[in-house]
């Protein structure tokens, strides 16, 4: 059966919004229209650009650049800050305007959606009225513009969405991919990041084009799998379906974050492992697994990172085990160089049913799962900060550390 | 009109079926002494979802001592506030 997918993408969708709200709220000023970015906090060193405006964009201000480049290329730059509550809000309401339209979405990330049309076609007889219809209905309803691609896939849809901004709608068929896909600069290609193009520049390859046309087998001897999927995302092969819900089989949990102040001294920075172990923790016993693998990164105050991990032997869900060994991992890692940002992760999960005692282990299993048990109602009930770590009053660091503060905000992912 | 976004204090009647009607509003503008303003007539009721917020606009008309006044007051369903939004 031919398939009809369309991608619906917000236009700089956390200035948008922030922008929408105001004017709801009876600001004059409209944030789109001047040189303005979403910012992080810089007091504690969240500081970096996470969407700009178009005319900032026209100032050369990059996302992900701190805020202080920003602000050396345009002086009256106007910064904001994140409020993810309104995000939200604004995602949830342009997907109960999706929904009058078709029950087959996948919200891909909080500005994301794709959209299933198939063997609609006596239902919406002309693909463009549909896309003009919910682009304007958007506009006027909740006061800001989508850029909408239309494909057969998912992979081309998206590609689609993102040719030319703002407020408009895109096709990209198969029989278009020469035209408008293949003079694409490579790294426009989902999958295709600032590794990967290094890597594909110094095999000469600068264009979508250039990439199709490669001989895929010498991509798969270079880059393995991943080689693969690139080349065939190329070529516009791609055959996932529109998955109802984002949700997909867990790898891994895992959570980081910068600090406020440089971390100098072993004490400080094993209190903030902690305090990111609680989060881990409680994340990984929600979702009913243990974790085999315990690993670590850490940033310094030159940007440098590096991690190491630990396969442990009995698989756990203890926020102290994880602890545990994160600290022994720390102590391995660490050169001694000031610290700005530390994450800590766990994989290779298992099923978090039974598990398997070690006789050579002395830890009281029983007694700490009723203690997190209990931590974690608690904290279920009134918040994070309800309960906390003596060890961390006082410290200036979250009784929980990681995540941006908003529970089910659905992230970027790499998985279509 | 311009645009004011003050919050104020109505009163407002709600039917058995939710539909919400403001009657009166009190205001202060700057320095000036509390002020009411009775609601003769409701000329556009519109529900507006801007940013995904949820808020009733009412464009409103008012006759106060012979002057005929224009303006428009916002009911926020999120917070339960009133604003003079447009004056």
């Amino acid at each position: 059966m031919e398939r009809l997918i369309f991608h619906i993408d917000v236009n700089s969708a956390y200035l948008s919004w922030e922008a929408s709200y105001r004017l709801q709220h009876g600001a004059v000023l409209d944030l789109r229209d001047i040189p303005s970015v979403v910012g992080g906090d810089e007091a504690s060193r969240h500081g970096i650009v996470l969407t700009k405006s178009i005319p900032a964009k026209k100032y050369g201000i990059r996302t992900g650049e701190t805020l202080y480049e920003a602000r050396a290329k345009c002086p009256e730059l106007v910064v904001v800050p994140p409020r993810y509550w309104i995000y939200m809000q604004c995602s949830q309401a342009m997907n109960e305007i999706l929904l009058e339209y078709t029950p087959k979405i996948q919200r891909f990330s909080v500005d994301e959606s794709f959209l299933d049309f198939s063997g609609m076609k006596n239902l919406y007889a002309d693909y463009m009225v549909l896309a003009e219809t919910i682009k304007e209905r958007i506009k006027t309803e909740l006061g800001f513009t989508v850029n909408i691609g239309i494909s057969e896939n998912k992979l081309l849809a998206k590609v689609a969405s993102d040719l030319k901004k703002p407020d408009r709608i895109h096709t990209l068929f198969p029989e278009e991919i020469e035209k408008k896909m293949w003079p694409l600069p490579v790294e426009d290609l989902f999958m295709v990041g600032r590794a990967t193009s290094t890597k594909l520049h110094n095999m000469n390859i600068y264009t979508i084009g250039e990439l199709a046309k490669f001989d895929p087998e010498l991509l798969r001897y270079k880059m393995k799998s991943h080689g693969d999927l690139i080349w065939r995302y190329a070529n516009g092969i791609e055959g996932s379906d529109v998955r109802k819900s984002n949700h997909i089989e867990m790898k891994g949990i895992g959570n980081s974050t910068t600090t406020a102040f440089d971390l100098e001294d072993r004490e400080t920075a094993c209190r903030l492992l902690l305090s990111l172990c609680e989060t881990v923790g409680m994340r990984l016993r929600d979702s009913e697994n243990c974790c085999r693998v315990i690993s670590i990164s850490i940033r310094d105050n030159s940007l440098a990172s590096c991690g190491m991990q630990k396969k442990i032997d009995v698989a756990t869900d203890s926020t102290r085990k994880i602890y545990e060994t994160a600290c022994s991992l720390f102590d391995r890692l660490w050169k001694g160089r000031p610290i700005r940002h530390m994450g800590v992760q766990v994989t290779d999960l298992c099923s978090g049913d039974f598990f398997q005692f070690s006789m050579l282990d002395s830890f009281d299993y029983e007694k700490d799962k009723k203690l997190n048990r209990a931590i974690d109602e608690i904290r279920l009930a009134h918040g994070a900060k309800a309960v906390m770590r003596s060890s961390l009053l006082h410290s200036g660091l979250s009784p929980m550390s990681g995540g941006v503060g908003e529970e089910d905000y659905p992230l970027m992912c790499s998985i279509l | 009109m311009k645009v004011m976004n003050q919050p104020i204090e109505v009163i407002s009647y709600t039917d058995d079926k939710g539909d919400i009607r403001p009657i009166r509003l009190r205001l202060q503008l700057g320095d000036e002494p509390l002020k009411v303003i009775k609601i003769d007539r409701i000329i556009l009721k519109h529900v507006e979802k801007l940013a995904g917020n949820r808020m009733l606009l009412f464009r409103c008309q008012s006759f106060d001592g012979g002057v005929e006044r224009l303006f428009e007051i916002k009911y926020e369903f999120n917070t339960c506030k009133w604003f003079l939004y447009k004056m």
